[in-house]
């Protein structure tokens, strides 16, 4: 069964790749704080953060499809909710422009920010940088889980297909499809308690180690103050 | 209904941030995770379930966009205060995997996502259940939380867009607002279908919010925590002028004084004016439904 739709560059080996979680996380945070701080009406600005998104891109060594893919799929929302923007008076392309600028870098961002760090190693940063135990553990468990569900329902689904044929009526379908729903919950309630005992009795403290963590080293340091000089040469373009 | 970057504007999308980063900071305080081996668990299946619910994603024109949200189940299932945890889980996971809902927007969407459906979803059932077992009144209770919940979460969401200057509440309110008053529904039936399986099967898990009640003054406080952000933005004055042009073009430089702004976000909301449109745009959508429940009956009997 096949489920890497998620973070499936996470692992590869580039310089981006190398660093450690917590300077991407800050890095990045800054970078998606810096284009939303560009005033509307700059696009030399905004041209510069495209510039450098590209390098960024190209470093990663992710392909350039699937982050285009990606963007494309929550493009869509931006632009519906920007519809209304042109038909202003005065600068309504302006904004137009700027909104569908921002929204598109910071997806960007995103989408680099996870699929460059291994889901273990962005945890262990969130949680050197002060999130809370219980929410760092519960963003662990959602990330396992989520594969865990998929395959229970295909399971299920193709338990429900062997046995039956065609359809049922549209009433019947949806009990089908409530009872599945509660049995999927149940089991998945029922599978996390075994878990969370198990981890329990074997010591558990609630974090989750990891082989080999990337730690903050020189590379590190050269990654923040590029991006630091690149913030303000691109503050003298706006 | 998740708010990308660039949407809000930076005061906004600041102001919910800090509210929300507090709010998640007091609330994993609180919770104590060693005798809470009962609940650590289903909070982890719970987030994975509302992840994989509102993946299911429909576009609102004029908003943002629509999905099952699920903060009155995790209200009702794991109490207040784990449930605002989960949802602010699957918030931050959202933004990190799919993309949807941006880093910075992260707090407000956490606050109309999270915060709002989970505490208007727990008060609203708490108060129509009142403890009466597993019959109607627990179904119209969980009804009534999911489908209540979900509309006030929109409105949240229409207004964050409004004071930022993204999409006029002329505009946004009656859509994210009519849109949601007719998914909620599925909220609705939803959580009450749930609920009644499980208070079925497992009624020990349904027993549980009785004893993660909060009391009064922590009721208070989640009231206040809920105006907070929206008191800050009325405050700071100049980023709640309901023009976005002004808004986005000025955003930063003017500073006007507290009462004015206070002024123009009272005279930005006013919900009565929209009254027919909402209605009228909720009909359209059941008109919309209906025309193709017949279409598709009739497909099928061909």
């Amino acid at each position: 069964m096949k489920h890497s739709f998620i973070d499936r560059y996470a692992a590869l080996d580039s310089p981006l790749h190398l660093l450690d979680a917590r300077t991407k996380l800050l890095g990045f945070t800054v970078l998606i704080a810096a284009v939303l701080l560009i005033p509307p009406g700059k696009p030399f600005a905004y041209f510069a953060y495209f510039f450098l998104a590209a390098v960024l891109m190209g470093i990663s060594q992710i392909p350039l499809v699937y982050i285009l893919a990606r963007t494309l799929v929550i493009l869509p929302f931006v632009l519906l909710a920007g519809l209304a923007l042109p038909w202003r008076t005065g600068a309504g392309w302006t904004l137009f422009n700027t909104l569908v600028a921002r929204s598109s870098l910071c997806l960007i961002i995103l989408i680099l920010l996870t699929n460059t760090t291994r889901f273990a190693e962005l945890l262990r940063g969130l949680r050197r940088l002060g999130c809370p135990r219980i929410l760092v553990m519960n963003l662990g468990f959602l990330y396992r889980y989520i594969f865990v569900l998929t395959e229970e329902v295909l399971r299920m689904r193709q338990a429900r297909d062997c046995r039956r044929v065609g359809r049922a009526h549209a009433a019947a379908e949806m009990k089908l499809l409530g009872s599945m729903l509660g049995t999927l919950l149940l089991r998945s309630f029922e599978r996390a308690e075994r878990m969370y005992q198990a981890m329990l009795s074997r010591g558990s403290s609630g974090e989750f180690p990891i082989l080999a963590p990337r730690e903050f080293s020189w590379r590190d340091l050269a990654f923040l103050a590029g991006l630091a000089v690149f913030i303000w040469a691109a503050g003298l373009l706006a | 209904m998740h708010i990308p970057d660039g949407f809000l504007s930076n005061r906004v999308a600041v102001a919910f941030d800090a509210i929300s980063g507090a709010g998640i900071f007091l609330s994993a305080r609180r919770m104590k995770l060693e005798a809470s081996a009962r609940i650590v668990p289903m909070m982890g299946v719970l987030a994975a379930f509302v992840f994989a619910a509102q993946m299911l994603n429909f576009p609102v024109l004029g908003g943002t966009s629509g999905h099952l949200v699920g903060g009155a189940l995790l209200a009702i299932l794991l109490g207040p205060v784990a449930g605002v945890l989960t949802m602010a889980t699957v918030i931050i996971a959202q933004a990190l995997f799919l993309q949807d809902g941006g880093l910075i927007a992260a707090g407000a969407n956490i606050f109309n996502i999270g915060a709002i459906t989970v505490f208007s979803g727990y008060a609203i059932f708490r108060l129509l259940w009142r403890g009466a077992g597993s019959g109607k009144r627990l179904h119209i209770a969980a009804f009534a939380a999911g489908w209540i919940s979900m509309m006030l979460s929109a409105a949240a969401c229409a207004i964050e867009l409004a004071i930022s200057g993204a999409i006029p509440l002329r505009l946004g309110l009656p859509a994210m607002v009519g849109y949601h008053a007719v998914i909620g529904i599925a909220e609705g039936g939803l959580t009450a279908g749930v609920l009644a399986f499980l208070a079925r099967v497992r009624p020990d898990l349904v027993e549980a919010p009785r004893k993660a009640r909060l009391s009064a003054p922590e009721w208070a406080g989640a009231l206040v925590f809920v105006a907070i952000p929206f008191l800050i933005l009325a405050l700071a004055g100049s980023s709640a002028l309901p023009d976005p042009l002004e808004a986005l073009i000025e955003s930063g430089s003017a500073v006007s004084t507290g009462a004015v702004g206070i002024q123009t976000l009272l005279s930005t909301v006013r919900f009565r004016e929209y009254f027919w449109e909402i209605l009228a745009l909720i009909a359209l959508i059941f008109c919309m439904f209906l025309a193709g429940r017949i279409f598709h009956s009739r497909k099928a009997h061909r």
